[in-house]
């Protein structure tokens, strides 16, 4: 230190020395650890000088300045105070030269931070996310090994990794998160811990991190040679909110992934229901028949289907599959073309064997997937004015013959799915002109208003003594219009399907 | 709606008084999901203090019945006031369950 002051000061040593030989020394010169740096003038080493003062830091003697030819208190005063100038220089350039390389690690670790946030903008599981916190960390602070963990919602699985794998047993890194969560500050290799020093840990330094709020995950360090001193400790610090900011930005990510993934679900699950229905009425004599569905937002299993076929009696179903989403809607599928390829190659398609053959069909993998569903089956031969039925389930179901009230159909048979034989038979209905058939799913009994009241079949069968006198389509619409308004606005809980039938002149 | 669970014998009983819907089925299917997962379970809904039961909670019952089944066990439902019988009449789901009047005679019936 004092070889580079006198490289960097030399001129001005150089005037000191020759203000001392203007006073009448023979000779000025600096000496270290017992050998001469510099003198003047050139061949005189100062071997026994006259008057010697020390250059110090501290307590610690740095080396010393000497006079020849010169004695007496004032001289030996005038050298001790040169000395001490020289000496307040070399503390002064020491601070200088402290802060510089503070300010230089303060720029890596900046520049390093920066890195490491860039670093993990590509990460978007927390298994990655801590892989990358706890090698950049390791990394950054110098030390040997590390680990990081985060304890998500009760659902999720804590995660802890290490690195290297193993460092640490799984118990003894849950204890250090443990006691990081309890104290909620960071804290070091814990006395009792013999059990870690067994496994040649020396030191250890373990920071919670806080994540909305709470200590949910922490970041641990170990083995960093000199031990974890403050810059450490506030650098660690540093790396750990790091850490925190990117595990709120993943955890949102993934929330806003997982909205978008439902979305998309539900997206298709109504597209897949919306497509599968027929795209227009069937028109057959003697029947005025309007049929519509209405997907919820959490699409339910909702379906209806018509099936025309050349010298075939004109066969109609509706049904529900419990459960919701793109589940629902693919076993609505299937339901609907069980039913569907019966009734249209079945030699004789009576409702009957329509419904016990599908269920037949779909009663495996329905009891598999823990499923069922319910179904109306509805054929009409033109002429007889008379409506063959058969019902597995399925509810509200309301007929009201032209001269008679509403009345409720009770099922025939439990729904698809439930029982391995389908206890289903023909039921007759007279569908003479004014006689009103109206099949629904229980999206319109179970319509709620915002207080949580049902709509109900009192109310449909009320709706239906008032609406018989209209056609098809005005009672379905008045239908829907009743269940809105009653609803007020409130988001629908479940698919509203129906078909209404009514008898008409041929 | 409130949910009673006991044990009586060797058959795990429910109690279900008010409303049993959408909005209060998860308890109930989260209980019955574990008893009926065990080989051989016997498992009692008493629904005498139930005053409605919608398709939602219908379903978990089916469910449940049929899980209970596969395991050779058995669940029986006993006490429906008139308006829930209506909805197991409607639906025909009085075919898929053995429906007893009362607690006693449904414990009796395992017992058998």
């Amino acid at each position: 230190m004092l070889v580079a002051l006198l490289s960097s000061q030399y001129p001005r040593f150089a005037a000191l020395a020759e203000s001392w030989l203007a006073l009448g020394a023979t000779a000025f010169g600096i000496w270290q650890e017992g050998r001469p740096l510099v003198y003047w003038p050139a061949g005189h080493r100062l071997v026994k000088p006259a008057l010697v003062a020390p250059i110090a830091r501290g307590d610690q003697e740095l080396g010393d300045l000497r006079v020849a030819g010169l004695s007496g208190i004032a001289y030996e005063r005038r050298l001790r105070a040169d000395a001490q100038l020289i000496s307040y220089l070399l503390q002064l350039e020491n601070e200088l030269q402290l802060m510089t390389a503070d300010l230089v690690t303060s720029q890596d670790q900046q520049l390093a931070l920066y890195r490491l946030t860039h670093a993990m903008r590509d990460h978007v599981t927390v298994d990655e996310t801590l892989e990358a916190i706890v090698a950049e960390a390791v990394r950054m602070v110098k030390a040997e090994s590390g680990y990081a963990m985060f304890v998500p919602g009760a659902d999720q699985e804590p995660l802890l990794v290490q690195q290297p794998a193993g460092t640490l047993h799984d118990e003894q890194a849950w204890r250090l998160y443990w006691q990081g969560q309890a104290r909620e500050r960071e804290l070091q290799l814990p006395e009792t811990a013999g059990d870690l020093k067994d496994q040649g840990v020396f030191n250890l330094l373990h920071v919670p991190i806080r994540v909305r709020g709470a200590v949910m995950a922490g970041l641990g360090l170990l083995n960093r040679p000199g031990g974890f001193d403050a810059p450490a400790i506030k650098l660690t610090r540093a790396i750990a909110d790091q850490a925190s900011a990117q595990i709120e930005r993943m955890l949102l990510y993934q929330e806003r992934f997982h909205q978008a993934k439902l979305r998309t679900e539900m997206e298709l699950a109504r597209r897949v229901q919306l497509e599968l229905l027929p795209r227009s009425l069937p028109r057959v004599p003697g029947l005025d028949i309007y049929a519509n569905s209405r997907p919820a937002y959490q699409v339910g299993g909702d379906f209806f289907d018509f099936i025309c076929a050349e010298g075939r009696p004109f066969v109609f179903s509706i049904g529900d599959v419990t459960g919701k989403g793109l589940s629902a809607a693919l076993l609505m599928t299937m339901t609907r073309t069980a039913i569907h390829s019966k009734a249209q190659f079945m030699p004789c398609p009576t409702p009957e064997a329509v419904m016990r053959q599908s269920n037949e069909d779909l009663y495996n993998d329905f009891t598999r997937v823990g499923v069922f569903a319910t179904a109306f089956v509805g054929q009409y031969a033109p002429g007889n004015q008379k409506l063959t039925y058969a019902n597995a389930g399925h509810s509200p179901v309301i007929y009201r013959p032209r001269d008679g009230e509403p009345m409720l159909l009770r099922a025939d048979s439990t729904a698809i799915g439930i029982l391995p034989v389908s206890h289903c038979r023909n039921q007759m209905l007279r569908m003479a002109p004014g006689d009103l058939l109206i099949v629904a799913t229980d999206g319109f009994s179970e319509a709620r208003a915002p207080d949580e009241e049902l709509f109900g079949v009192e109310r449909l069968l009320e709706l239906v003594e008032q609406l018989h006198t209209g056609d098809a389509r005005q009672i379905a619409a008045s239908l829907f219009d009743a269940t809105d308004s009653f609803c007020q606005g409130q988001e629908q809980d479940d698919d509203q399907t129906l078909v209404v039938i009514k008898g008409a002149a041929s | 709606m409130d949910m009673k669970t006991r044990v009586t014998g060797e058959v795990n009983v429910v109690e279900l008084s008010g409303r049993f819907d959408t909005n209060t089925v998860p308890p109930v299917a989260a209980w019955l999901e574990q008893v009926t997962s065990t080989p051989g379970a016997r498992v009692l809904v008493n629904l005498a203090s139930t005053t409605f039961v919608d398709s939602t909670a219908l379903a978990i019952l089916v469910q449940a019945l049929k899980r209970c089944q596969q395991l050779q066990g058995d669940l029986f439902l006993c006490g429906l006031r008139r308006p829930v019988y209506v909805i197991f009449e409607l639906t025909r789901l009085d075919k898929a369950f053995n429906i007893f009047v009362d607690e006693e005679h449904a414990l009796r019936a395992f017992s058998n």
